[in-house]
């Protein structure tokens, strides 16, 4: 899959309620290694590894958006 | 929340995904610059003072995590997965955050405890007034999607996993 075709897949622009919730249950259980990504740092626009937040302390990790 | 626990030791951090519900005004994210954007706002309206961090356009962090509109890790120092929920609900969190905290300090004084796993069934409060308001800033068509979504899937069974208070 093209990285176009992939951003308009994940990004969809109509919301039609198929959320996987009930693969969300066995999909990294408690007890699993948290996986590590890069992201971006909206003050700054500095890349940021989420372990570099769990190196230092304990982390809670919220996701979402505005809408 | 996330101020008290600091100094705690946890911190708090938010992961920016994709628009949820997208609509007019905050339609499907087609450049990062966009996505920066409506992180951008989203954390003028709603007065985030956590880390935000946005994620790249093909959702990478999103995915590993399970891709939910709004879904929370408590992750330990070190990199343990210690608590996750399909939907953020601040008292559960917490909860959560307490129960870690004195285990931890309850084994500092000596007490001997070993460790089990559980899951439970979360009840959330819903404002449903709250969300519309929601999906309206997103615009009308975030609107029409959602009730959409929700004729649907009042015809189908209920969502399965799904456990009522009354059971």
């Amino acid at each position: 899959m093209d990285e176009e075709t992939e951003i308009e897949i994940y990004n969809y622009s109509e919301f039609v309620g198929s959320e996987e919730f009930m693969t969300f249950r066995t999909h990294l259980p408690v007890g699993s290694s948290a996986p590590d990504c890069e992201a971006k740092l909206l003050e700054t626009g500095q890349p940021v590894k989420l372990s570099e937040y769990w190196k230092k302390s304990d982390v809670l990790i919220e996701f979402g958006s505005f809408t | 929340m996330a101020r008290e626990f600091a100094s705690k030791g946890v911190n708090f951090i938010f992961v920016y995904t994709r628009e949820a519900h997208p609509g007019e005004n905050y339609p499907a994210h087609r450049s990062f610059e966009q996505k920066l954007d409506h992180a951008r706002a989203f954390k003028g309206e709603f007065k985030v003072e956590r880390p935000l961090l946005v994620d790249d356009l093909t959702g990478t962090a999103h995915k590993l995590y399970g891709s939910l509109p709004n879904m929370t890790y408590l992750i330990s120092r070190g990199g343990k997965v210690l608590f996750r929920a399909d939907w953020t609900d601040p008292p559960t969190i917490e909860y959560t955050i307490n129960y870690v905290l004195d285990s931890r300090a309850r084994r500092r004084e000596g007490l001997r405890l070993a460790p089990f796993y559980a899951e439970f069934a979360g009840y959330r409060w819903n404002d449903p007034a709250k969300f519309q308001e929601g999906l309206a800033r997103a615009g009308q068509q975030a609107v029409d999607d959602f009730s959409r979504a929700m004729e649907k899937r009042l015809k189908q069974p209920l969502r399965p996993g799904r456990i009522e208070l009354s059971e």
